[in-house]
């Protein structure tokens, strides 16, 4: 492909850019190294809430008949920690890995396009910054993550709770889209020469899935939402029985997008651990071709499974049959790629670093939660196991045992190449082995609790039904999940304060093009766009006697696109707009206040402010700026 | 990524200019992303529409409400406004910048045509006959559907009359070309949708 | 597709490049319209086989809407790989949905 080199060449003039500081420099920035450190502060700030919830519920049922939090806030805790670490917490992280990583793995300098990348992050912060509002207005949302009707209409959710789900998962999934939308464009089109599809990385690969994924799933959840709004705020009727709504409805739409939401999350996790297992094993991955084509296949089924959700909603003998077969087929797309995972180690110069021995301890905890995965699958078994504590195991087991400790992999290893710093191996091993002893202590009984019987989303249970020592023991593990993750938060710190000293190639064995740049990068990624001549390009170069890569392109003026503060201020405007919007019908007993919010006059100025953000982009069009070859050639990088 | 700002004038203007830079290429790309996500978004839609398609209440059914002739006259403005903007896209690889000019404006019109009997429907509906949002379920589904539509119209007006000023100001340019043909698609697309809408929530409704 | 001037070529541009004429989006548009009347013809017709009705509007609408998007969206063209791999994705999930709510949705 022909990089914009030739006609950066021709530009006549370079132009100058205002450069921020602070504060400023991160609200404006549109550099993917910088949204990726975004994304990850934001993703950490709502994974710590979201744990900090899950402790809560763990202390309510640490013993019968607790009194700790009441009914009502346990209903709130379940909701926050569940939409909380899906959407706001684990998801960030992943798309701040994929942000840190991807154009770096693809040999590009920056994501297709930059100004969406920062609109992405922006939405998905103020949509999540809505989403917990709740808490101090009145009440967060009490339907469970997966609000189902008629449970979250007007009838039974009277607050406000439902109204600021609906409404901040609307803009958090704007952002997540776009952000998916970004990352097709920019593996599509931005690969440096040479680097075919089959040559792309392995989470280069499940993040080009992922991003498909998000792509097909959240315009339905889109829906979903806007059709529950209506219901709730302009008095509409799609799941109000009485006037021939449709209760089922909502979940059939939930589900169609919610099931590829869980691939969403687990096939970037699959990726991490690609990348970390073939490093730590000095080896190629094992079955390439294979594990591409296990990705697209898990992507695929994905899709029409979404009904294992519901078998008891009584679709009839023939659509569970359906829909149970479906959902087995994935164990084989998945079975592959453990066999992969293991026949990579098999024989491999293995390191247990940090970073792998989270992926080790991801290998079988994702199996188990794989095998209940299997057991649900089966419909009639489904009417058993259906909402009790069996459930609440087997889901925690695919996202924390799987995609938690794929991110703490990911993080690990790509650290060096995020901040510069190797974070403290000895500290590491501490934290892997407190979460995930604490891991299996918390979920692994759960099986049992649900099996003997015990319900989810109850807030208390009797005295002596079997459940009592069980439920204790759990508590404890989460707790020791908790210490996991502070010895984290202070091995971050203390590695905060150490000097900014890792090698370009931070673990020696780096083996795809991000390793071939110094850690972290420079503004520009490249000095000049790499050659790819295979599969692990770097590693190649490595093995034929090359310390770097060989360019691509001669030393040229390398074109930047300017900072802005306009995705900011849509997503601010979208933010007023959302808040607006969910006090249509309140009476605030002040007229003035009233009429602002009764008349739509809030929801007109905070659209007003998006509008005008998006015209003033469009009125407006970036001529960059550029990096010129003398300022390259004042500092030592490396191609 | 670049814009290069040599290449504005007519004479050495490529033939295809939206696809001239590689950020035009991209956007173009990425435009298609979209609309396949806009497919699943209407496809909800659709099918929320078709599971409360029945569910009348109290209110009248889609037999007893929708009117033909309109929907046909809707259908044939919004088709030939989608002709309009095939033939920009044909100026505008002509290179010539007044009748890309012509005929965006001609699908800007007839945009607002259709805008406008669609709302005097709903306006008919809503204020003649009473049944507004909260009449049935099956209402429900109906302005939601056909809304968001309409959304999409008004807001591909507003954009295409947007790009008509910055075409008028800056030029046909590699700039200006990617944004036109990127719009032009969206037009496109919202025919498309139409073609389902007419098939299935008004003519379906008064056979089935 | 790099421009012209960078190539070092003469900045005048020739125009032979495939300047296709208005004929086949008029045809494509007089098949929309064609495809339309018949639609609105049958429905107008009244009582004849509603199975029949169904499956005529349903044909007319996806042959109207791959003849807009092969001709007036340019699909049909070369280099629309991805494209048409995203649309087929959008359309088979949302066709999905719409099997969702006409087979599996209980009363």
């Amino acid at each position: 492909m022909d990089r914009n080199l030739k006609e950066v060449q021709t530009l006549a003039h370079a132009h100058t850019v205002k450069r921020h500081k602070g504060l400023m420099d991160w609200l404006t920035t549109v550099d993917h190294k910088k949204i990726a450190v975004l994304y990850l502060l934001a993703g950490g700030f709502f994974f710590g809430i979201g744990g900090i919830e899950a402790l809560l519920i763990r202390i309510q049922l640490a013993k019968p008949m607790n009194d700790f939090v009441t009914a009502q806030q346990f209903n709130e805790l379940i909701t926050m920690h569940g939409t909380t670490m899906i959407f706001l917490g684990v998801m960030p992280i992943i798309f701040a890995l994929m942000n840190a990583v991807i154009p770096l793995q693809i040999g590009a300098r920056d994501v297709a396009f930059p100004f969406l990348n920062s609109l992405g992050f922006w939405t998905f912060l103020f949509g999540g910054l809505l989403l917990n509002l709740s808490w101090i207005m009145g009440g967060a949302p009490d339907a469970g993550w997966t609000a189902y009707t008629p449970l979250s209409t007007t009838e039974y959710s009277k607050t406000h709770g439902v109204d600021f789900y609906t409404i901040g998962l609307q803009i958090a999934g704007l952002g997540t889209l776009i952000g998916g939308i970004n990352f097709l464009a920019t593996i599509i089109t931005m690969r440096a020469p040479g680097m075919s599809f089959m040559r792309m990385p392995m989470f280069t690969w499940t993040t080009f899935v992922t991003s498909a994924m998000i792509l097909f799933a959240f315009p339905a959840i889109t829906v979903g939402l806007v059709l529950l709004t209506f219901d709730r705020i302009l008095d509409a009727n799609f799941f109000n029985v009485a006037n021939g709504g449709n209760p089922v409805l909502w979940q059939h739409i939930f589900w169609i997008f919610g099931h590829p939401e869980v691939y969403i999350l687990i096939l970037p996790a699959f990726g991490m651990i690609s990348e970390v297992v073939s490093t730590f094993s000095r080896k190629r991955l094992f079955g390439y071709s294979s594990m591409v084509f296990a990705t697209i296949l898990i992507a695929f089924l994905g899709f029409m499974v979404w009904a294992h959700h519901m078998f008891t909603t009584g679709m009839g003998p023939v659509a569970n049959a359906l829909f149970s077969i479906a959902t087995m087929l994935i164990a084989v797309p998945t079975g592959i790629k453990i066999f992969n995972w293991l026949f990579t180690m098999w024989g491999g110069q293995i390191r247990f670093t940090t970073a792998n021995l989270f992926a080790s301890g991801f290998i079988p905890t994702f199996v188990m939660g794989g095998v209940t995965g299997v057991m649900l699958a089966s419909a009639p078994a489904d009417y058993q196991y259906h909402d009790t504590y069996f459930v609440v195991a087997h889901f925690h087991y695919v996202i924390v045992g799987g995609l938690v400790l794929g991110l703490f992999a990911g993080l690990h290893y790509w650290w060096p190449k995020m901040f510069g710093r190797v974070l403290d191996e000895r500290l590491g091993k501490w934290e892997f082995w407190t979460f995930i002893i604490g891991f299996h202590l918390t979920f692994f009984i759960q099986h049992f609790l649900g099996l003997i019987g015990m319900q989810r989303r109850v807030f208390t249970y009797l005295p002596n039904q079997g459940f009592d020592l069980m439920n204790l023991v759990s508590t404890i593990g989460a707790f020791l999940m908790g210490v996991g993750v502070i010895i984290f938060l202070v091995n971050v710190a203390i590695t905060a304060k150490r000097p900014q000293n890792a090698a370009a190639d931070a673990w020696e064995d780096g083996r795809t093009l991000e390793w071939a740049i110094p850690s972290p990068p420079e503004e520009y990624n490249f000095k000049q766009i790499p050659l790819v001549r295979g599969i692990d390009a770097f590693w190649k170069e490595k093995m034929a006697g090359n310390r770097e890569m060989t360019p691509a392109e001669p030393v040229g003026p390398i074109h930047m696109p300017s900072p802005t503060i306009l995705p900011f201020m849509m997503s601010v405007g979208l933010f007023i707009a959302g808040l607006g919007f969910m006090f249509t019908n309140d009476d605030f007993g002040n007229g003035l206040i009233n009429f602002l919010f009764n008349k739509y006059i809030i929801v007109g100025i905070g659209l007003g402010i998006t509008f005008v953000s998006m015209l003033l982009r469009s009125l407006n069009d970036d001529p960059g700026w550029h990096i010129e070859p003398e300022e390259l050639n004042g500092k030592e990088v490396k191609a | 990524m670049t814009t290069p700002h040599t290449l504005n004038t007519a004479e050495t203007l490529p033939p295809e200019p939206e696809k001239a830079t590689l950020e035009g290429r991209n956007k173009i790309l990425a435009f298609w992303l979209f609309l396949g996500g806009e497919a699943v978004l209407f496809g909800t839609l659709f099918a929320t529409f078709l599971t409360l398609r029945n569910q009348v209440a109290d209110g009248p059914s889609a037999k007893e409400l929708f009117h033909l002739p309109l929907t046909a006259a809707m259908t044939v403005i919004l088709l030939v406004s989608s002709l309009m903007s095939v033939f920009a896209i044909q100026a505008m690889h002509r290179g010539d910048k007044k009748k890309l000019a012509v005929w965006l404006s001609a699908t800007v019109v007839l945009g607002l045509g259709f805008l406008g009997m669609e709302i005097y429907e709903f306006a008919e509906y809503v204020i003649h006959k009473g049944y507004g949002m909260t009449t049935s379920a099956f209402s429900s589904a109906f302005y939601t559907l056909v809304g968001f539509h309409g959304a999409h119209v008004l807001f591909g007006i507003a954009w295409i009359a947007l790009l008509i000023g910055q075409l008028m100001k800056k030029g046909l340019t590699v700039v200006t070309a990617p944004k036109i043909y990127v719009a032009a698609m969206y037009w496109h697309f919202i025919d498309v949708v139409w073609v389902f809408i007419f098939t299935v929530v008004y003519l379906l409704g008064r056979v089935v | 597709m790099v421009n012209q001037e960078s190539e070092g070529r003469a900045p005048v541009v020739k125009r032979r490049q495939r300047h296709e004429g208005p004929e086949k989006h008029v045809i494509a548009f007089i098949f929309s319209i064609v495809l339309t009347l018949i639609a609105f013809a049958a429905v107008a017709a009244g009582e004849v086989n509603v199975a029949f009705t169904v499956i005529l509007l349903l044909v007319m609408a996806v042959l109207q809407v791959l003849v807009q998007l092969g001709y007036w969206m340019h699909m049909k063209d070369k280099g629309h790989m991805i494209p048409i791999i995203f649309m087929a994705g959008g359309f088979f999930v949302a066709f999905l949905a719409i099997i969702a709510a006409l087979y599996w949705m209980w009363w």
